[in-house]
């Protein structure tokens, strides 16, 4: 059984009229949490918060059983790493990333030298150590700053959207190296963003926010296929949500939409509450359509529907389909199976769902 | 300035150089402002800090109040300051043998008192400028807050410090009127540079004073180059 080494309860935190309203979850030894949310969610203020950084007014954070709540950040001295670097300009990059080593004293120098040499050589930062901040690039300034946080090997790492403000291939080469800095260091990491397939990637926990609360927390993925939620179906771009309602026909669940007659089921999903005539959204992701000629497989299956294709995006690892049936579909293929079909603006097609690949948000 | 130099000439204006009147102006005008100047710079230095970091109740009050020296005529300064360190607490200080009016201390009060207002509005501008979060992370380093303060804010608010501390100076070197209130216009006594030009004005030594102006023209456009080739260096290291 995993251990608790880190753990939030009912936190509250109050600034400018904004507020944080009981904020709980716990992280594992070497768990790396995501917390996802929109701009505005209070992501950036919970971290400040687990650092030290703004007190909470109600609420408690337990480091290995320890009650840390009134700790300054300088006891807690959890590693922090910003969106933008902001790494002293008046320090070179070698007295950046030592600059914690100086007022934390708890290494000796011959062990913060070899710490240094290490990180810096895997992060691929030993050429740099002499530059001053300014002569550095977006990625080479955000692996410094990430240096810095993790030098003295801190029992937290909090990171506020450290990627976002990078281009595409530096924040591919991120994420590996926070993939790879998380397995070596055995780092807890909370680390912050608004790119759910950084989420995904990188994370063991996800943590949804939106307006100062946990809407949703669990695994990255379960989160992904099972949103709680409207708000985080869509947050997620959940591409398909429905509007419609649970018809209980001889005790079995049927999801329908009545406004174009479709139905679809038998439901297979758990549901929460007594879910007739309730008005709910049905989600299918883009990927979980199957698509077929229409020609190739006569339309007498249940859960497969017409369609035509009406856009084609071509992207580099799939191929994004709009289909029109009795309303606009997304449809996600493989660039093979899209060549395969042959697709193209008008092509008539068929779609179908396996039940056990919807998802039935009762919220 | 160039009225000044069209109506002197270099003769004169050595002969000048070489006066014990002169050099004591200017040794004691320079040693007072630099005196002014530290003091005002100790003072500025928290005030700026807290005004520009914490949201105290009567901010607004306080920073008015720091301001009006800027405002109010050097004169009227001078009068405020005679008052206080005369008839309110003249008898205090003199009782813990302190005696400001009418000595050198009166100069560098009066001086300071000019000078502080323009340390702490550039201070608290530079402070202002700093990106919290560079103080946050070096907390989350493990640096306490005065050490955060002499580690980060310090040398990230070090432009606008020297920027300060060049203006107060400045200000301390050509300051008249509050020391003349306070100290008084006595020769080789509380004697600065502005002092020694009035002086020489009133009794008609024109020579002497203008002299003395383009001395203090000299120095003041000497100390403003320094501060920009500081901040300029500063910028492009």
């Amino acid at each position: 059984m995993k251990k608790t080494f880190f753990q939030v309860e009912g936190l509250r935190v109050e600034a400018g009229g904004f507020q944080l309203q009981d904020i709980s979850f716990s992280l594992h030894k070497k768990e790396y949490t995501m917390i996802l949310g929109p701009t505005g969610c209070g992501k950036t203020m919970l971290l400040e918060t687990l650092a030290g950084l703004r007190k909470p007014i109600m609420g408690q954070i337990f480091l290995n059983n320890t009650n840390i709540t009134t700790w300054s950040p300088e006891a807690r001295c959890f590693g922090f790493a910003y969106q933008d670097s902001l790494l002293y300009p008046f320090l070179n990059v070698e007295e950046n990333i030592l600059f914690g080593a100086s007022a934390q004293k708890r290494h000796k120098e011959v062990e913060i030298r070899k710490r240094l040499n290490r990180i810096t050589e895997a992060m691929g930062i030993s050429h740099l150590l002499q530059r001053v901040p300014r002569l550095l690039s977006g990625g080479e300034k955000q692996r410094v700053s990430l240096a810095r946080a993790i030098l003295c090997s801190p029992p937290v790492l909090l990171l506020d959207e450290p990627l976002s403000a990078l281009d595409p291939q530096t924040r591919h080469a991120m994420q590996a190296l926070l993939h790879e800095l998380h397995h070596s260091e055995g780092l807890g990491i909370i680390h912050v963003t608004h790119d759910f397939n950084e989420a995904l990637q990188l994370g063991t926990q996800l943590i949804v926010m939106n307006q100062g609360k946990i809407v949703q927390q669990g695994e990255p993925l379960n989160v992904f296929h099972q949103p709680r939620s409207l708000f985080v179906a869509e947050f997620l771009r959940s591409e398909n949500i429905i509007k419609g309602k649970i018809e209980n026909i001889n005790g079995i669940l049927w999801f329908s939409d009545r406004e174009n007659e479709w139905v679809l089921g038998p439901l297979y999903e758990k549901l929460r509450t007594d879910a007739n005539q309730k008005e709910v959204y049905l989600m299918i992701h883009a990927g979980q359509i199957e698509v077929s000629l229409r020609e190739d497989t006569p339309l007498h299956n249940l859960n497969t529907w017409n369609a035509c294709v009406q856009k084609v995006m071509i992207h580099s690892t799939h191929v994004e389909m709009i289909c029109k049936g009795s309303r606009y579909w997304h449809v996600a293929l493989s660039c093979n199976e899209w060549q395969r079909l042959d697709l193209k603006v008008g092509s008539r097609v068929n779609l179908s769902v396996n039940m056990k690949h919807i998802h039935i948000i009762e919220d | 300035m160039m009225g000044l130099i069209s109506y002197s000439d270099l003769s004169t204006l050595f002969n000048i150089l070489k006066q014990v009147e002169f050099h004591f102006a200017l040794k004691f005008t320079l040693w007072t402002s630099l005196v002014a100047t530290i003091f005002a710079t100790i003072i500025a230095l928290p005030c700026a800090y807290i005004l520009s970091r914490y949201k105290l109740p009567g901010r607004v009050f306080l920073d008015t109040m720091l301001d009006m020296p800027i405002v109010l005529p050097p004169l009227i300064s001078g009068i405020a300051l005679l008052i206080f360190f005369g008839p309110v607490l003249g008898d205090h200080l003199a009782q813990a043998g302190i005696k400001i009016v009418f000595t050198p201390l009166g100069v560098i009060i009066a001086q300071c008192f000019i000078a502080t207002p323009y340390a702490i509005k550039t201070f608290k501008q530079a402070f202002a400028s700093i990106d919290q979060r560079m103080e946050n992370i070096a907390r989350t380093l493990g640096f306490s807050p005065p050490n955060v303060f002499l580690k980060v804010t310090l040398p990230l608010a070090k432009n606008g410090i020297i920027a300060g501390i060049m203006m107060a100076w400045t200000r301390a070197l050509g300051e008249f009127g509050a020391t003349a209130m306070l100290a008084g216009i006595t020769r080789m006594k509380t004697e600065t540079l502005s002092v020694a030009v009035f002086l020489n004005m009133s009794i008609g030594d024109i020579k002497f004073a203008i002299s003395t102006a383009i001395v203090m023209l000299f120095i003041a456009f000497v100390l403003l180059i320094i501060l920009k080739i500081l901040l300029r260096n500063e910028v492009s290291v």
